[in-house]
């Protein structure tokens, strides 16, 4: 070790002023001192009363910031047995250990194997599955979890595939998990829809925000799981992680987007992600407040106006071509080519599509009108130039 | 001559910036089939392949991802190649998902294996292999192909310099990891290394941040402690304990463009605040 400086440090005497400078309420909070002014909902047939704002914790490294959530009311804790290598459920795990097990809900996923297209994998065992379980339980050093998710089941196939159901139905009833539900993170309509009829799941976690592209469908869907009696969580509430742009420098009212969504009665709670006190401070105040103001619906209104980030799928586009083109695959080319930086994978798909040319060019006026606002005749122009761009300079 | 500056400028456009492709050459593996048939992964969409972990990916630079997979019978080697925007935040991602108790190895900067999973950085590379296989052959292929890969990415092949100002004397080995914002929760703090101590049944967190002047240094430092109600009397350096509502006791140091603060003491162990904080820092 380096030589040892006796300068000391400067006591300060200011240590209560500093608390009460950062945190008004978090030392004389204790847990649940907001409980009677917090907005709960039932989580569906679980019976659990949940905050409208729960805890995403996944990117959350901070015991600190986990405990003050806890403090201010927030109950539910959602983390996954990939987060962080597994160092996301050992955190919650060495906080929550001093904490009477019923005074909050803690929810795990765990992932089967699966193929690109979400179909399951080889590797998807009740063995590997049930492996990878018991190593949560054991960092979260908890006898049981209160809602363990499936982790992704974004297509059907895998919302039927027994050997994984069935291992978390035996989980469930053996008392390992109380609760067992699925995260969903596309074709949520249908496979939410799905679940709904299947009478397995307690609690589906699912992308839900004010700019989902197949809006009419979700709500529908989400409406019939609840009204089956499927909690519902939602996640990717700020759709798009707080910012309206790539470069970070427009930023969204993350308030009102996470009140648009628990305007939606069906939907329990919601998991915003936090890594700061400000986040945390900030959704704080919707714990007992989820009323959208004029303000927040205008900002509503001015957010949906901006183009984001990527084509949302919403099909709008295909009926409005004069032409008839496939404007979503034509997308999806450009995303390859601009978003994946696979301009021959763009290439290819341009080629299964037959397009050899610019096919707007004969097109006086786009009769497109994006709700995104994507110029769709410019990137149609932009990416069709690489049908006549020789394969072996894609390589 | 125009078509040839057409090709030119298409690729270009479609190769160019920040976010393009990097060059994989996935290698052989002798017995088995490689597939690739998996998209590259950017920020944008990230989350249809690692879902929720993808914000964190995200906030640590995160460029682009190569999948592969290598098949032979049932048995399947997944390989995944992260970039990130550079070696301190290939750091950053990989020693979130890392523990002390694995079994690290030379490969890259530093790499180990767990179960069937072989992960390591290198250069501004997070490489993670995984197969569920536990033949000792495909293990075995596994941990050659961490090899191989580590050697064709190339790039530097060392642990941040900074970690090495942390004193060693009851340092938690393998427990360093770099925060790119919101540390110790606040959003004024950006950018740092943190590792853990536990001498003498004291347990305690160092984070070191080295913003780029002395200025920047020193405003930092200068927020968080009128977080506290106090103003600094010098600019150059300064050392201060306070109480952070959030985090308890605060040892707070800069000297240059150097920051340390210690969390986890109490307010009366300011001879070891002292003598870590002088350990870097003098």
């Amino acid at each position: 070790m380096k030589k040892i400086s006796r300068r000391g440090f400067i006591k300060t005497g200011a240590a209560g002023a500093g608390m009460l400078a950062i945190s008004p309420s978090v030392f004389s909070a204790g847990s649940g001192k907001q409980e009677s002014s917090i907005v709960h909902r039932t989580l569906g047939r679980t019976g659990l009363k949940v905050p409208v704002v729960s805890f995403g914790v996944m990117r959350s490294d901070n015991p600190g910031l986990c405990k003050a959530a806890y403090e201010k009311g927030i109950t539910l804790f959602d983390t996954a047995n990939g987060y962080q290598g597994g160092n996301n459920e050992t955190m919650l795990g060495n906080l929550f250990k001093e904490y009477p097990r019923t005074s909050f809900i803690l929810a795990t996923k765990i992932k089967p194997g699966q193929d690109r297209e979400g179909k399951p994998a080889r590797d998807a065992t009740p063995e590997n599955f049930l492996s990878m379980f018991n190593t949560s339980l054991s960092r979260l050093q908890m006898d049981y979890v209160d809602i363990l998710y499936v982790h992704d089941i974004s297509n059907p196939e895998l919302l039927d595939y027994k050997p994984v159901i069935n291992t978390v139905q035996k989980l469930k009833k053996d008392g390992k998990a109380r609760f067992i539900g699925f995260s969903t993170h596309r074709n949520e309509p249908q496979v939410i829809s799905a679940a709904a009829d299947s009478g397995i799941w307690d609690v589906i976690l699912t992308q839900y925000n004010y700019r989902y592209a197949a809006m009419d469908e979700i709500n529908r869907a989400i409406k019939k799981a609840a009204g089956a009696g499927i909690g519902i969580v939602a996640m990717k509430t700020l759709a798009g992680g707080g910012f309206l742009d790539r470069e970070r420098t427009k930023p969204m009212n993350t308030s009102a987007a996470l009140k648009w969504v628990l305007s939606n009665p069906d939907v329990h709670t919601t998991i915003p992600g936090m890594t700061s006190f400000e986040q945390l401070e900030a959704n704080e105040k919707l714990l007992t407040d989820i009323s959208l103001t004029e303000q927040e619906k205008s900002d509503l209104v001015a957010m949906l106006g901006e183009p984001g980030l990527s084509c949302s799928g919403c099909t709008r586009c295909v009926s409005s071509c004069t032409y008839a083109l496939p404007v979503l695959d034509l997308m999806r080319a450009y995303m390859y080519a601009y978003g994946y930086s696979n301009p021959a994978m763009a290439k290819t798909l341009l080629g299964e599509l037959g397009i050899t040319g610019d096919p707007c060019s004969n097109c006086n006026a786009c009769s497109i009108n994006c709700p995104r606002g994507f110029n769709v005749r410019e990137k149609i122009a932009d990416i069709s130039r690489l049908s006549s761009v020789p394969s072996e300079f894609l390589a | 001559m125009i078509r040839k500056a057409f090709l030119a400028g298409i690729l270009f456009s479609v190769l160019s910036g920040s976010s393009a492709a990097q060059e994989i050459t996935w290698p052989v593996v002798s017995g088995f089939k490689l597939i690739t048939k998996y998209p590259v992964y950017t920020p944008d969409n990230l989350w249809d392949f690692i879902n929720g972990a993808a914000d964190g990916y995200n906030a640590l630079g995160f460029q682009d991802l190569h999948v592969a997979e290598y098949k032979k019978g049932k048995d399947v080697i997944k390989l995944e190649i992260y970039r990130h925007s550079d070696h301190t935040m290939a750091f950053g991602i990989y020693a979130s998902e890392r523990s002390s108790s694995f079994r690290f190895m030379n490969l890259g900067a530093q790499g180990y294996k767990t179960g069937g999973s072989v992960n390591f950085f290198t250069g501004n590379h997070y490489v993670k292999i995984r197969t569920h296989s536990e033949k000792a052959k495909t293990l075995h292929a596994a941990e050659s192909l961490a090899m191989r890969v580590a050697d064709m990415l190339g790039g530097d092949n060392k642990m941040p310099e900074l970690l090495t100002e942390f004193p060693d004397d009851g340092r938690k080995v393998n427990e360093e990891t770099f925060i790119n914002e919101n540390v110790l929760g606040h959003q004024f703090l950006n950018k740092a290394f943190r590792a853990s101590y536990g001498p003498d049944n004291d347990n305690f967190d160092i984070y070191l941040l080295k913003p780029g002047t002395e200025q920047e240094a020193f405003a930092a430092a200068e927020k968080y402690l009128s977080t506290a109600g106090i103003e600094p009397d010098r600019k150059e350096e300064g050392k201060y304990v306070f109480t952070d509502g959030y985090n308890g006791t605060i040892f707070l140091s800069w000297k240059d463009n150097m920051i340390v603060i210690i969390s986890g003491l109490a307010k009366d162990q300011t001879d070891l605040a002292d003598q870590y904080t002088s350990a870097i820092l003098d």
